[in-house]
């Protein structure tokens, strides 16, 4: 008895050993996996199909949160790990250093037709102080000044974008002049570039320097004084936060708001009249932070045996205008290609790229994790009303503490 | 009467769980469940010697072994069958993360200190590969001997090439056609690679170099373009140095996860390293780390008393007034109690953080007089207490409630026989002997809410900041200031410096749990 049950015990479990074990032994072909989010899934799926198509690669399109593919990528197992991930320009400096991306060579041809700030937005300083290219652009973003065109009209200055806004503000309880979500550091960078802040200064070959923090520098400082302005007119206050700013805007209730191109199809539903330029010039030009988004090849590639696939898909076929053109149209962004861009016929969108005229990439160097918390904290304390901090002292000490973090 | 007693006998549940694996239906049951777990754990120890896992695959392999052995091998090892269960989930879920995070806290584990060391001296020379000026439009064929032969337009001159191991050959570059989609067509004698024999290619593609004359090498760029390159590193493995090519500037290891120079400059990309007691040290020669952290402290520990202490004499509360066996409609004031607690934490912090809005949020809007709860240090502190206690409530008072029904009523009745008041029964009665029952949890509850993080993290955010400023904002604890350390400032992340952080706090909240614990042991022996 006792032996026939290790008898029937071993016969199945080597039975459900080998059906268990099935899927593992096959799944080796030629595939190409990118991780993609929501929003790109199915362009990303037509467009590297396409490709596949003529390369003779089947590609498997992932769905991941767009922050999860940068988290995912340090944790995922071999297996299921991606070739090419989409992902933001800002990753690139963190993912270079991990080694989780590999670096590209562009053509001449191909890389002509790309902006080059969208270029260097993907690229990271390497040993020697060369930048090398870790991405290929495809989309563009930034926030402009949305004005709602049947309260206000688009302001000539800063100072009638001022005078309009308050104006509003007055005529109504409930009326809001210029909405930007309070204490985020984003949206509230017009008003810093504005102002003459900047985060990272450049070194003699043009990168990234992070030992030169911009956030507390002189010229700011000595401007800071139209940030108390502002709060003590009433002109913008921390407690307006994204969803109030949202709300108030749609409502008819605030002539200007700071967003971006993700509002591109709540805007076009709201019904109103809008127009979108780049915030008036104050002190210096009242430019944006860029947002570029793109495709990178993973480490993991070479493992696959897909690297050389990859890198054509990525460095190669991504930046074509056909490729563009089609990401763009699903994807709701402006196409980072030249010859894409100048078939955009959407007005929204024509005008917040406008509005990115002269506008700053997002640091990409790791160290930029130090500036986030505390640059927003400093637009937290500086719009709180009564209570609000002087802004000189608010952004000296973001600047104290920005360095302190980066060590 | 014996036989009355027995035709009563009502096996618990647990004991009739159990009876299920006895006789011939328990021992299929038994068989059925020992094949599924063996068949799946044999399958997850496949997977993992695939992805070159050995010693977790050993280590499973053990396990399940010794799992089987215990319950095959019949009437030797009772207790063991139910020891192993449990034993195995504490070592999967407990002890391994623990050893894990030790083992981190000794390590520079952190952004540009992820690869191993083979890994990152590969990274550095492909980072540091010196780009030429020229750029060629490339298809990979093979010749008539089979023989891997790149066929290459330039990029702007329209030169053709053929680049073989051996160098370069200029060719006609009428001879070399595009299709449709820009790639390029080889001339006759040449078969251009496709498909799934680009797959089979790759490593060889990706390490194949075409020498030129006079120095430099043209690579492949992908499966459609080449460039002409110059190593920038070389690696001399005899030193353990990567060497730069154009200076002779060497980086050596640094002990540390890092090559640099003998002017301390480090490259960009280093591995995993062991440094010993580093990361514990840092936390005390770091300003940063050391200015705030008493005042993050005693927060903490204000935060988490009084969270647990407002909770537990409110949910006693409710308890004794729901306790009342004549109160109607018990159970639906016992259900709406228990929503906050049924609502998942994050939403409840996400809704508050809005409700509590100064100018915009319903709660100012309720009452008539308007606090900065969100922005003002003291009102912060005051909102993360209340919002916390809002969260703890239900479940004190759920714990209550049984512990109340514990008490045995005759001890009650006698105090009250003897003359005692209401206040006194409750203060003298009731309350010790629910102490001894509620204390364990208490305690529980109070090491739980120390690293609360995300009540404190997803209201405020730590903020808003005092006026001596550094990380650590006004209702920062220990756990979320960690994070901030560890993952938003410097680079990025440093999961070696917020795991010796995270062991601190674990002694810490060992040594007040234990003393805890020994007063709680006095409770008890009150009785």
């Amino acid at each position: 008895m006792k032996k026939q049950v290790a008898k029937l015990v071993a016969g199945l479990t080597v039975a459900a050993l080998a059906a268990l074990s099935m899927p593992t032994t096959s799944g080796a072909a030629a595939t190409l996996r990118i991780w993609a989010d929501a929003d790109r899934k199915a362009s990303v799926e037509k467009v590297a199909g396409v490709w596949g198509k003529k390369a003779g690669v089947t590609v498997t399109v992932v769905q991941k949160d767009f922050g999860k593919i940068r988290d995912d990528l340090k944790t995922v197992d071999l297996a299921t790990a991606p070739d090419v991930i989409v992902g933001a320009h800002d990753w690139v400096g963190e993912l270079a250093a991990n080694g989780s991306v590999i670096p590209l060579t562009v053509s001449k041809s191909a890389s002509a037709k790309i902006p080059s700030y969208a270029l260097d937005a993907f690229s990271y300083a390497n040993a020697k102080g060369n930048k090398v290219v870790y991405g290929a652009p495809v989309a563009l973003e930034n926030v402009g000044l949305v004005v709602n065109t049947k309260v206000a009209t688009v302001p000539t200055s800063f100072a009638d974008m001022e005078s309009q806004a308050l104006a509003f503000q007055k005529k109504a309880a409930g009326n809001f002049g210029l909405v930007i979500p309070g204490g985020d550091a984003y949206h509230n960078y017009p008003l810093f570039s504005g102002l003459c802040g900047y985060v990272f200064g450049k070194d003699a070959k043009g990168n990234l320097d992070p030992s030169d923090v911009g956030v507390g520098n002189a010229k700011l400082l000595a401007n800071a004084g139209d940030i108390d302005k502002w709060n003590k007119s009433g002109l913008l206050s921390s407690k307006v936060d994204y969803g109030v700013a949202k709300n108030a805007f749609l409502a008819g209730k605030a002539a200007f708001w700071v967003t971006g191109p993700w509002e591109k199809d709540t805007l076009e539903k709201s019904g109103l009249k809008i127009k979108i330029v780049q915030m008036p010039k104050n002190k210096c030009d009242s430019v944006p932070f860029l947002g570029v988004q793109g495709f990178m090849v993973t480490k993991f590639a070479k493992s696959h045996g897909v690297e050389s696939q990859a890198r054509d898909l990525v460095g190669n076929y991504m930046l074509s205008e056909g490729a563009q053109t089609q990401l763009s149209s699903e994807n709701g962004r402006a196409p980072a290609n030249t010859d894409s861009a100048a078939k955009i016929d959407d007005r929204l969108l024509k005008e917040f790229a406008a509005a990115g005229k002269g506008g700053v990439p997002m640091p990409n160097i790791p160290e930029m994790s130090s500036v986030w918390g505390d640059l927003g904290t400093a637009w937290t304390n500086v719009f709180k009303g009564a209570d609000a901090t002087p802004a000189k002292a608010a952004f000296r000490t973001a600047g104290k503490n920005i360095v302190a973090k980066i060590g | 009467m014996t036989a009355t007693h027995t035709a009563k006998y009502r096996p618990s549940f647990l004991a009739w769980l159990l009876s299920l694996f006895s006789g011939i239906g328990g021992l299929i049951v038994k068989v059925a469940l020992l094949c599924v777990l063996n068949g799946v754990t044999s399958w997850a120890i496949i997977v993992m010697f695939t992805q070159d896992r050995a010693v977790w695959a050993l280590a499973t392999l053990t396990v399940l072994a010794l799992i089987d052995f215990v319950y095959l091998v019949p009437n030797r090892m009772l207790p063991a069958k139910f020891i192993v269960p449990g034993s195995v989930l504490l070592i999967a879920y407990l002890i391994v993360p623990i050893f894990f995070t030790i083992n981190t806290a000794f390590q520079k584990y952190a952004t540009g200190h992820v690869l191993t060391k083979a890994e990152a001296v590969d990274t550095n020379i492909a980072q540091n590969v010196v780009q030429g000026e020229r750029f060629f439009k490339m298809v990979p064929t093979r010749d008539e001997s089979g023989e891997l032969v790149l066929v290459l337009v330039d990029d702007t001159t329209g030169e053709a090439y053929l680049g073989r191991a051996s160098g370069l050959q200029e060719i006609d570059p009428t001879s070399v056609g595009v299709d449709d989609f820009g790639y390029t067509v080889p001339p006759s004698g040449f078969t251009a690679i496709e498909g799934e024999e680009l797959f089979a290619i790759d490593a060889e593609l990706a390490a194949f170099v075409v020498p030129l004359e006079g120095g430099g090498e043209i690579r492949a760029e992908g499966v459609s373009g080449a460039y002409d390159s110059a190593p920038g590193f070389e690696y001399d493995a005899a030193r353990d140095v990567l060497v730069a090519t154009d200076t002779g500037d060497s980086f050596a290891d640094n002990g540390r996860g890092a090559f640099e120079n003998s002017q301390g400059e480090q490259l960009v990309v280093g591995w995993r390293e062991y440094i010993g007691f580093e990361n514990f040290t840092a936390v005390v020669t770091n300003p940063m780390v050391r200015q705030p952290f008493l005042r993050a402290f005693v927060w903490t520990v204000i935060f988490a008393a009084s969270t647990v202490l407002i909770s537990f004499a409110i949910g006693l509360f409710i308890a004794k007034v729901l306790d009342k066996p004549k109160l109607r409609m018990k159970r639906f004031y016992r259900s709406m109690l228990v929503v906050p607690y049924a609502v998942p934490g994050f939403l409840s912090l996400l809704v508050f953080k809005g409700l509590l809005n100064e100018d915009y949020g319903l709660i100012n809007k309720l009452i008539p007089f308007d606090p900065p709860w969100l922005f003002d240090p003291w009102w912060a502190r005051i909102s993360v207490i209340l919002v916390s206690v809002w969260l703890t409530t239900p479940y004190f008072m759920l714990v209550c409630m049984g512990a109340l029904q514990s008490i045995p009523t005759e001890l009650v009745e006698a105090a009250r026989v003897d003359g005692a008041g209401r206040w006194q029964v409750f203060n003298k009665v009731t309350l010790p002997l629910l102490l001894a029952v509620v204390t364990p949890l208490l305690i529980a509850s109070f090491a739980y809410n120390f690293n609360n993080f995300n009540n404190v993290y997803l209201l405020t955010g730590g903020g808003p900041t005092v006026d001596d400023q550094g990380v650590a904002g006004a209702t920062d604890i220990l756990i979320s200031y960690t994070y901030k350390l560890a993952f938003e400032s410097g680079k990025g992340q440093d999961y070696g410096l917020a795991s010796a952080i995270s062991i601190y706090i674990f002694f810490i909240v060992a040594a007040m749990s234990a003393s805890g614990f020994t007063r709680s042991k006095a409770l008890e022996n009150m009785k």
